[in-house]
């Protein structure tokens, strides 16, 4: 959005960012069960804490992204970041994404009144619009996410060793099967 | 117990999930997160009870009638039994300090995959069934019965605990929810309840020698195979000696080194040293596995497919023996094959020849790491190295759970990583060591069909290597560890793409000088080395055939 976003409702929003980063934030923590939502709160080492310093590393510079020069990598990467995770954990894709679209009830609360009092509603409703669209990105996200995870589980199966008495995994027998007669017909050949 | 949705409930999103006592959480059993059960016919070759076929998303679970009697009697056979169980059973203040310490916890976010949580799914049966106070008093004593549910959430949480003991390390009484996850997988094998992929190599190890269920040709023919790579790379003729009577040492190494990828290239590894410095050793295509998924199972199991290895040991008549890179099969060998199936008074207290070293560690079990044996020839100077062929790596090491927790060796591999390689970089220090974090698959858990459970144990360690990979282009994650190698690649995949895995003798292997060999533009995966490869015009390598 970045260059088209009103002045001074730009003003306003990086005036506020620090409450509403916080609260998304919460928001964000207590999508995950109270125990876990404490903890991703309390722990601060980012090693002891994988879940709790992806949100941190990715919500503030998210945030930037949306009210500054929106750089389309650096957004994707962003919500990888944030998304990555959620996308092998017990969401459902809606509630994985939801946390994007969520940001919308905060911002209302912290921005929307003061927008309207300068009557910068409509500017207002343009950076909601924004918004949505960091969320759709999030979706394609969580999708290229899922469709890795399935990647990955074939490949797992391709690679598997088959459990076959006295077998021996295909594409190693190929490969080395191969190898082998051409040594042999070179053996052939030379002798 | 997974159920269909209402369709009010679809359109429901919840974004913060409610707040009650764990008790009243129903377990919802999820596809990813399992892994399939175990056949009956595989169940059955091992004389295991209650063969049968089943499904957990299905409601019957197809447990015998007495079921209930059998589980509380299992279990008070073990409080007796084991004393750790009675007491880890006991004591625990639930203080908390083990909470936040599994990876499945971390990368999940499933408070059931707190430690002590874990623990709790059967401590509180426990007290439901066993203490006085928890028969009386029910919930308010933290007590519950034994019901099929009961059951079913037990068991899906046994199968989300690696067995790596990173929890204990926090616990002020030392208290070990692996030993816990142990015995609850015990219990759960009672009902023919096992999983697929711990119960068929089980099986395949109890016919075969090796999880794999390679039979003694197929087992030697891939090895041989290996042996024809290494005279295309290095070009050196090796003829790996099988079935040895009289050979100094026996070699043992998990069956995913000789068949899995990138598994394969440390087992070259090992052959390029064996050859180097022409010990005096044997393969046996009956040991052929130093892996002991029976450990998974149940401790009875783990001893019946350990004996082999000691019973191989004797037929031949070595004097001492030496283990690969493995994880499990350390945790086996270092803490429980001596009274398992030992002491062996016919083997010898293990002396490196080469060096003269006595490995006085092994006084008793009689059997060494590889990576003790290598760092130790690399201290006395026994192997003519070139690290410039590691050049392009840069290389970080996983303590893999079982060789740093589980039998302390720390030092050794990274001993032998800064002599092969010149590019050695630490992950953070809470996240190596005695504090590793666990590959996410350990324990019989690197099947195929669980993989977002994989990916979600994998996180914490892969946060780590994410951290050197970006700080300071770590591209190569080592381990000395067969499960490692197989499952992090996956793992990788997901969260650091860049960064390979390989096995710390692949590295050795690469590095060795060998005598006779022709120019080696390439590594032990046929892959050109930058620096190593001729530059184009020049004349071509040509294979030594
Ligand atoms: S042993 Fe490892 S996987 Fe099991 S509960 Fe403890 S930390 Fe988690
Ligand atoms: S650290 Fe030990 S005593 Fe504390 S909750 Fe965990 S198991 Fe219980």
């Amino acid at each position: 959005m970045g260059r088209n976003l009103h002045k001074g409702l730009r003003e306003i929003l990086v005036h506020k960012k620090g409450p509403i980063v916080e609260k998304w934030r919460e928001l964000i923590h207590k999508s995950y069960p109270p125990e876990t939502a404490q903890f991703l709160k309390r722990e601060k080492d980012r090693f002891s804490n994988p879940i709790g310093s992806s949100i941190e590393d990715s919500i503030w510079p998210l945030f930037d992204q949306l009210i500054g020069e929106a750089d389309p990598s650096t957004t994707k990467k962003l919500l990888d970041n944030l998304v990555r995770v959620r996308a092998v954990q017990d969401f459902t894709p809606a509630s994985a994404v939801q946390i994007i679209f969520a940001l919308k009830q905060i911002v209302r609360k912290e921005v929307l009144p003061a927008a309207q009092k300068k009557g910068l509603l409509r500017e207002y409703l343009e950076f909601e619009s924004e918004i949505d669209r960091f969320g759709l990105l999030a979706f394609d996200v969580f999708m290229e996410c899922r469709e890795r995870v399935w990647e990955i589980k074939r490949n797992d199966l391709l690679k598997r060793p088959y459990l076959l008495a006295g077998g021996m995994c295909p594409s190693y027998m190929m490969k080395r099967g191969i190898k082998h007669l051409e040594k042999l017909k070179k053996e052939i050949t030379q002798h | 117990m997974a159920k269909e949705l209402t369709p009010q409930e679809m359109l429901r999103i919840d974004l913060t999930p409610p707040n009650k006592d764990w008790m009243d959480i129903p377990t919802v059993i999820k596809p990813g997160i399992y892994c399939y059960p175990a056949k009956p016919e595989k169940v059955e070759i091992v004389g295991m009870p209650n063969p049968h076929v089943w499904s957990p998303l299905d409601d019957d679970w197809g447990l015998p009638e007495d079921w209930k009697e059998t589980f509380l009697e299992g279990m008070r056979e073990r409080l007796n039994k084991h004393r750790s169980f009675k007491i880890f059973m006991d004591i625990c203040v639930r203080c908390g300090a083990c909470a936040d310490k599994c990876h499945f916890f971390l990368g999940s976010g499933d408070p059931k995959n707190m430690p002590v949580a874990r623990a709790e799914l059967i401590r509180s049966v426990y007290r439901g069934e066993f203490t006085k106070a928890g028969k009386i008093l029910g919930r308010l004593a933290g007590g519950r019965k034994i019901t099929e549910d009961v059951l079913k959430e037990i068991w899906y949480y046994m199968f989300q605990c690696t067995e790596c003991r990173r929890c204990s390390l926090f616990c002020p009484y030392g208290i070990d929810t692996a030993e816990v996850t142990i015995i609850g997988r015990e219990l759960i094998n009672l009902f023919g309840l096992n999983i697929n992929w711990i119960q068929e190599p089980v099986a395949n190890c109890y016919e075969t020698g090796n999880h794999l269920g390679l039979l003694p040709h197929t087992f030697k023919q891939n090895i041989e195979f290996m042996c024809m790579d290494i005279e295309d790379f290095v070009g050196v003729t090796i003829e790996p000696p099988f079935n040895k009577k009289g050979a100094e040492i026996l070699f043992v190494t998990p069956s995913g080194d000789v068949f899995a990828d990138p598994g394969i290239y440390t087992l070259m590894g090992y052959l390029l040293l064996f050859e180097h410095i022409g010990l005096d050793y044997t393969w046996s295509t009956y040991a052929s596995e130093g892996g002991n998924f029976g450990f998974f199972t149940s401790l009875d199991m783990a001893q019946r497919l350990n004996a082999k290895i000691y019973a191989e040991a004797k037929r031949l008549g070595v004097k001492w023996i030496l283990g690969g890179e493995c994880g499990h099969m350390w945790r086996v060998v270092h803490q429980y094959m001596n009274t398992f199936n030992g002491p062996p008074e016919f083997l010898e207290e293990p002396v490196n020849p080469l060096t003269g070293t006595k490995f006085e560690n092994a006084k008793s079990a009689k059997m060494i790491h590889i990576s003790e044996f290598t760092a130790d020839l690399i201290k006395h100077g026994k192997l003519k190295l070139n690290p410039k062929r590691n050049d392009h790596l840069k290389v970080t090491y996983h303590d893999s759970c079982n060789p740093s927790r589980g039998m302390g060796m720390f030092e050794e591999p990274r001993y032998i990583i800064n002599n092969v390689c010149n590019n050695f970089y630490e992950m953070p220090e809470n996240t190596i060591r005695e504090q590793t974090f666990c590959c996410g698959s350990g324990a019989g858990l690197n099947a195929g069909e669980n993989m977002e459970l994989r990916l979600r144990g994998g996180l914490p360690r892969a946060n780590a290597v994410k951290y050197v990979h970006e700080r300071f282009g770590v591209n190569m994650l080592s381990c000395v560890c067969a499960i490692d190698r197989a499952v992090l690649p996956a793992s990788m995949e997901y969260w650091v793409p860049d960064v390979n895995v390989c096995g710390v003798s692949e590295l050795v292997g690469n590095a060795l000088i060998m005598e006779g060999e022709h120019d080696r533009p390439t590594d032990l995966r046929g892959e050109e080395i930058p620096g190593f490869a001729k530059a184009e015009g020049e004349e071509e390598v040509t294979e030594d055939v």
